[in-house]
């Protein structure tokens, strides 16, 4: 059904590197394919071959050939792809450019120039066979995660591709989406879809799936039955095998950081209700719950970010309230998901070193030992914008933490992130608290979550449901009948 | 009126009323009419349930009005610069009015039945669903660059801080642009002999209104000149 043969490619901004170099790959009718790579390892790019995006949108230097349906797809346009391939894409929001659900399954229809008839009876099948009739005039701004991927995949799934090409479907999901997500790909392959899933975290939908490709520096590394992709997965670092945690003290600390009675609203909804916690010094506690539980809105009272029209923030034992964010950044620095919402210099040098030149500060000891602790040497004189992932989230954090706060906030650190920087992280998190560093993590990433915290705080429909040590919690039934925990299905 | 009662009015209708009203505002230089014209944009939005989210807008809209009192304070007198800044808060409150009463898609599927081409109206109506959309991005940039020290409050000391937050944003809209043309493409966008599911129809009543709202706007002309 598809053939890659000889693949070679390199984008034409990045002269000299082929960033697929040597892929040969066939996929059969009815196989349930994962294409698991690290970042930068080629998968995404392989997932642009696969429905015409490259050659006919990316310019680029292409060798070898890809057929799909005997079709050589350089003789094809990408609109004639669209019946062929359906590529769903990582990032949902630029995906979903329409007013309704129904809008975005119809759109790929009524370019085909179907009439109002096939529109409405495919729109419907497609609907039902991912059970999201009930959505079908909510517009997609307001959904889920979760259901704004199931929409994802029905837009292209409206146009009956034989072939369903998914790019990380199930980054940013907590365990509830990335199950639905799960479930719908299982059942559409068994309606007969070939179905390939590009992932870099391969933990559970590993199960599912009928073949693996293990992709590494551009090449396929491995190619076979899932059970025997081990020993490739733990090559390429794509199962984090995580460093263990060299202190874990039990006892008296005293408290850094105190939230008493916050509550939030937004549009006539209670985000945070009631919310009480404590963190202690020296601590690496993780916030965890479901996407939408509240816990980011949390944490944004923890710098003055955000302020509880009740209650009170209290760090080192004094009130926060009446101190601006900038000023905060000096004791409580937050680290946010998304790490290009912090790069406007032109390098890493720049980039560390703006809060303290903003702040008037002479730290130049501190910003080495971050340099070495977080190995940006050698990238201090690279542009942020150029730098994969992880090295972008290695600077981004590594910039806040030039402002040398007592407490180090991160937003969903693993988010986006392949196996190989989860384990750097988790180093890195327990190197900073021997420098004196208290961590909280905000996670629905519960893996993470119990390999680098020893302490969780359950924060569910905005309130704390549980706080205690991650091996009491996971046991505690409730808290997943609840469905404020759900482990082994992130 | 309201896009959450399903739309009782053709777009187009809502358009026409739209302009007029715009026009109703341009045409008047008196600030006592303004006020009255104030008035009635209330009542509506009262009527319509859009109070609260009036409210909220309030704090984009706010400053710059203030800004074009003081400007015209400064540069004319008391009387200009009130009917200057009322002029320019009816024209966003009537600007509100008609984004909250008319979907893009909506907006963008009469202007296509009105003869203008469907890449254009498609260009339209996708800008301003992703309105929303750079606001959240903006204010997640806002929020990273005030936690690692960067005061973005307004005041003049911060006006070479504002980079941080203006590169990042346009790096992003620039991102999401192309993330976006791909999508399009890998749906058919360019593909010729695309069906068009929706056709609007103007009913008797709403050209009754159309007139009768015309006839007012010609009367207003008159009777704020007077």
């Amino acid at each position: 059904m598809i053939d890659l043969s000889q693949i070679r490619y390199r984008y034409e901004e990045e002269l000299g590197e082929w960033v697929l170099n040597g892929v040969d790959l066939s996929v059969s009718k009815g196989e349930y394919l994962l294409l698991c790579g690290g970042s930068g390892s080629g998968k995404t790019t392989l997932g642009y071959l696969l429905n015409g995006l490259i050659p006919h949108f990316f310019e680029g230097t292409l060798e070898g050939t890809v057929t799909v349906q005997g079709w050589d797809t350089k003789d094809l346009t990408v609109s004639d792809m669209i019946t062929r391939v359906g590529l769903v894409f990582q990032n949902a929001e630029a995906q979903l450019f329409n007013s309704t659900v129904e809008n975005e399954i119809a759109f790929g229809l009524e370019s085909l120039g179907l009439s109002a008839k096939e529109v409405a009876e495919a729109i419907d099948r497609t609907a039902s066979i991912l059970h999201i009739q009930h959505l079908l005039s909510r517009p997609p701004a307001a959904l889920s995660g979760g259901e704004k991927r199931l929409v994802a995949i029905a837009s292209v799934l409206g146009l009956n591709p034989p072939v369903l090409v998914l790019d990380e479907p199930l980054a940013h999901l907590d365990w509830e989406g990335a199950r639905k997500v799960r479930e719908v790909l299982v059942d559409l392959h068994r309606r007969g879809t070939t179905v390939i899933v590009i992932e870099q975290r391969v933990d559970t939908i590993f199960r599912d799936v009928t073949r693996c490709a293990v992709m590494g520096s551009g090449k396929i590394v491995f190619d076979g039955a899932p059970g025997d992709a081990l020993s490739a997965l733990l090559d390429q670092r794509l199962i984090p095998q995580y460093p263990l945690d060299p202190r874990r003290k039990n006892g008296e600390k005293p408290v850094l950081l105190r939230a008493r009675s916050l509550f939030r609203e937004i549009e006539g909804k209670a985000v945070l209700n009631d919310v009480s916690l404590q963190v202690n010094e020296g601590e690496i506690v993780a916030i965890v719950g479901k996407n939408g539980a509240g816990k980011t809105t949390l944490v944004k009272h923890f710098n003055g970010l955000l302020h509880s029209p009740q209650g009170e923030v209290s760090f080192v034992g004094k009130g926060i309230r009446g101190i601006p964010p900038p000023e905060m950044a000096a004791l409580v620095g937050v680290s946010f998901q998304n790490p290009n919402d912090q790069f406007f210099k032109n390098t890493v040098k720049d980039e560390l070193m703006v809060g303290l030149q903003i702040a008037g500060g002479d730290s130049g000891e501190w910003i080495e030992e971050l340099c070495s602790l977080f190995h940006l040497h050698e990238l201090l004189e690279k542009s942020p914008y150029r730098l994969s992932e992880g090295q972008k989230k290695r600077v981004a954090v590594a910039s806040i933490l030039a402002m040398r706060p007592k407490l180090l906030v991160l937003d969903e650190p693993t988010v986006g992130q392949d196996g190989r920087f989860l384990e750097i992280l988790a180093g890195l998190l327990f190197s900073l608290r021997e420098r004196g560093i208290t961590i909280i993590m905000v996670t629905h990433d519960m893996e993470f979550a119990q390999a680098t915290a020893e302490r969780w705080i359950v924060v569910h429909e905005g309130r704390v449901v549980g706080d205690g040590s991650p091996g009491q919690l996971v046991k505690d039934e409730s808290l997943i009948e609840l469905g404020a925990l759900g482990l082994g299905d992130a | 009126m309201r896009k959450q009662n399903g739309g009782t009015f053709d777009p187009r209708t809502k358009l026409a009323l739209g302009m007029m009203g715009i026009a109703a505002v341009l045409m008047t230089g008196n600030a006592r009419y303004l006020v009255v014209e104030f008035l009635l944009l209330f009542l509506g939005m009262s009527l319509f349930k859009l109070l609260r989210p009036w409210v909220r807008s309030l704090k984009l809209m706010l400053p710059l009005v203030v800004l074009v009192f003081v400007v015209s304070l400064l540069s004319f007198s008391l009387i200009p610069a009130l009917s200057l800044s009322l002029r320019l808060f009816n024209l966003f409150t009537l600007s509100f009015i008609f984004f909250q009463s008319m979907d893009p898609q909506e907006l963008g599927d009469s202007l296509r039945q009105m003869g203008v081409p469907y890449e254009f109206s498609f260009i339209l109506t996708t800008s301003l669903r992703y309105v929303p959309l750079i606001t959240g991005r903006m204010q997640g940039i806002m929020d990273a660059q005030r936690s690692r020290g960067i005061d973005l409050r307004l005041r003049l000391r911060n006006v070479p801080h504002f980079m941080a937050l203006f590169m990042p944003l346009l790096i992003q809209a620039f991102v999401l642009a192309e993330q976006l043309a791909m999508a399009m493409e890998t749906r058919g966008f360019v593909a010729k002999g695309r069906t068009f599911r929706k056709f609007y129809r103007i009913s008797i009543l709403e050209y009754g209104i159309m007139v009768s709202s015309l006839g007012l706007l010609l009367a207003c002309g008159v009777w704020g000149k007077g």
